[in-house]
């Protein structure tokens, strides 16, 4: 009778509290040096050195770094320090990245296990089985307290992607298919739980992908069971526990809402507004009734090809499309050939930055005329890194189109690497296919 | 515990936190500052706040407070003075940090909005649940009740502190 989400929810709430709530057991708490400094020092004014269980934390600075000014670097420093009084593991620079990339990669989510962060994209950990959420910064600092958040039951939206996810499609592609099939707000209250065959088929960065946006169709996070894909890549994790559970929902479990999705007629989509949730085919148009704010703020109207929208910027990279997939695909595009828009590409994590130049990903980045940087969160956040100007038009495969995001005026298209390489080298929205580059990565060999 | 005001009419729907405070603003490390920041990454938003004075009730659409978790949204929002905010929604994470931040998260129907949003006046009436614009008659919204205790002056953190032997416990028979 019961979802996958309801066996991790029950198996971690410590007691019900009135008004609907209950106190719910993190296995892990993540920090990083944006969310975390006023809620630590808060904790350890109020209460001394009494964390909960340090060896539950892990500290990341990711956000901006290395740090870009003053400011910043009391931020990196206080995250730092505190760290180190706490005798917590901290990843910092060279060896670290954006956190939702070394979590899973370090092995610190495990299936069946809760995990928080004072960020919204620890959904991204739901790929793992795992109940991940983000959090504000006093309900993290309480975590670290008393192991525990204070949350209300979310219900359980099921999401069933049938078939196989269509040749052309990517991750992202899905991604932003199903904020466009449930609306923004629409995963509002609900965990949204991906099942289906074309689920099963994805490789783990690609759940990864998928269950990263899940914040932004509004859900409190998106997960997916554990299977033999998952086992695989956490046994190539050395520091992950092998301890850990095949939970999968029954058979008649109950669901508050479904939706089905078919793979196979998922198409490359590209946002057109201020919310990922507006978007259109690569193919299409901005779309009849598209929201006129939106509009404005992206300087479109109703029927612009797609195609056709001009480019100043692209960017590779983010929380949702930094890994070593991602990777490849965009060198499958830029190989041999020349960016015409500034271009940066980020990697996910400092592990992720060094497989790529293994493969010598770096050079063919490097020769298309490509801005090849270490890791960071970086332009995804408009702090540093490839801030836009106003009126400065960037394709991302980043989660957040909103205004300003990317910088004060900038205007943000979100799509997959691919994609975003393709658009690199033709200066404007562009597919794979525009350029000549086959479809999938298998078709190369 | 009474909120009496005027309002901030944002009316829109879809207010994320990039645009009630842009991350460029969040270099931090206290809650210093924020409110100067305050809907800069809203088109208009600036103007707005301007053209409000004294303006302490936001009042907007659908899902305010959407993206991002940032508390920090709810922090430059009480630095500028707002104790309220009247939405036909907020998405979850501004939701449970306007409750730790003491910001009254008042939901009341889509067709309400404009009514506040052009009231003079608005009383919000915490114990009671109830929130009235100028002199109409006074609307019942809805409140978490364990926390609207934090609202009401219990403390997120103390209540979560107060629980540790639980957790402890828990743990050891888990
Ligand atoms: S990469 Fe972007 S979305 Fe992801 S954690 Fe960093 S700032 Fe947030």
């Amino acid at each position: 009778m019961r979802s996958l989400f309801d066996k991790i929810w029950d198996a971690h709430v410590v007691e019900e509290l009135p008004g609907g709530n209950a106190l719910v057991f993190m296995d892990r708490v993540v920090a990083h040096e944006i969310t975390t400094p006023q809620g630590a020092i808060a904790i350890e004014k109020e209460y001394g050195d009494c964390l909960y269980d340090r060896d539950r934390i892990v500290a990341v600075n990711d956000h901006v770094s290395p740090a870009k000014d003053t400011a910043t670097a009391i931020q990196a420093q206080v995250l730092r320090t505190w760290a180190k009084r706490q005798g917590i593991r901290l990843y910092d620079i060279g060896e670290g990245g954006i956190c939702h990339v070394i979590v899973p990669e370090r092995g610190y989510v495990t299936p069946g296990s809760t995990v928080c962060c004072g960020d919204s994209h620890t959904c991204t950990l739901g790929a793992f089985g795992a109940f991940a959420l983000g959090i504000g910064t006093t309900a993290q600092a309480g975590a670290m307290l008393a192991g525990c958040l204070i949350l209300q039951r979310p219900k359980v939206m099921r999401v069933e992607v049938k078939g196989e996810l269509h040749p052309s499609a990517s991750a992202k592609d899905l991604a932003l298919a199903v904020i466009a099939e449930i609306g923004f707000r629409g995963g509002t209250g609900y965990v949204l739980e991906y099942t289906g065959s074309a689920i099963d088929s994805l490789d783990m960065e690609q759940r990864m992908t998928l269950c990263n946006m899940a914040i932004e169709a509004g859900a409190t996070t998106g997960i997916i069971a554990a299977d033999g894909v998952t086992a695989a890549y956490l046994e190539k994790t050395q520091e992950a526990p092998s301890d850990w559970l095949f939970l999968r929902a029954d058979r008649d479990a109950r669901y508050a809402a479904s939706v089905t999705i078919d793979g196979n007629a998922v198409r490359p989509l590209v946002t057109w507004g201020t919310n990922p949730g507006e978007n259109a085919p690569i193919d299409g148009v901005v779309p009849v009734g598209a929201a006129a704010a939106s509009l404005d703020y992206m300087d479109l109207r109703v029927g612009d090809k797609m195609s056709e929208i001009v480019l100043d910027q692209a960017f590779i990279g983010s929380c949702t499309n930094s890994r070593i997939g991602d990777l490849r695909e965009a060198a499958r595009v830029l190989r041999g050939k020349n960016v015409v828009i500034p271009t940066i590409i980020t990697p996910g994590s400092q592990a992720v930055k060094r497989a790529a130049e293994r493969e010598g990903l770096h050079e063919i980045f490097q020769d298309a005329g490509a801005l090849w940087t270490h890791s960071s969160c970086g332009p995804c956040l408009g702090m540093s890194m490839g801030v836009l100007a106003p009126g400065m038009r960037c394709i991302s495969s980043s989660n957040r189109n909103f205004q300003g995001r990317m910088g004060d005026g900038g205007r943000v298209h979100l799509a997959s690497p691919a994609i975003v390489a393709a658009s690199a080298l033709l200066g404007r929205i562009a597919s794979p296919a525009d350029i000549g580059a086959p479809i999938r990565e298998e078709a190369l060999v | 515990m009474i909120v009496t005001g005027k309002p901030l009419p944002l009316r829109r729907a879809n207010v994320d936190t990039d645009q009630i405070i842009p991350a460029r603003y969040l270099t931090g490390i206290d809650t210093e500052g924020l409110g100067e920041h305050l809907f800069t990454g809203m088109a208009g938003g600036a103007e707005l706040l301007a053209e409000s004075p004294g303006a302490n009730i936001v009042v907007a659409g659908e899902n305010f407070g959407c993206g991002s978790s940032r508390e920090h949204a709810a922090w430059a929002l009480t630095a500028r003075g707002f104790r309220a905010v009247i939405a036909s929604s907020f998405a979850r994470i501004f939701l449970e940090n306007a409750y730790t931040n003491a910001i009254v998260p008042v939901v009341v129907p889509d067709a309400m909005i404009e009514g506040f949003a052009r009231a003079r006046s608005i009383t919000i009436d915490v114990a009671k649940q109830t929130v009235q614009a100028d002199d109409e008659a006074p609307v019942a919204f809805e409140l978490d009740e364990l926390r609207k205790q934090f609202i009401l002056g219990g403390g997120f953190l103390p209540y979560l502190a107060s629980k540790i032997d639980t957790v402890r416990a828990w743990q050891h028979a888990r």
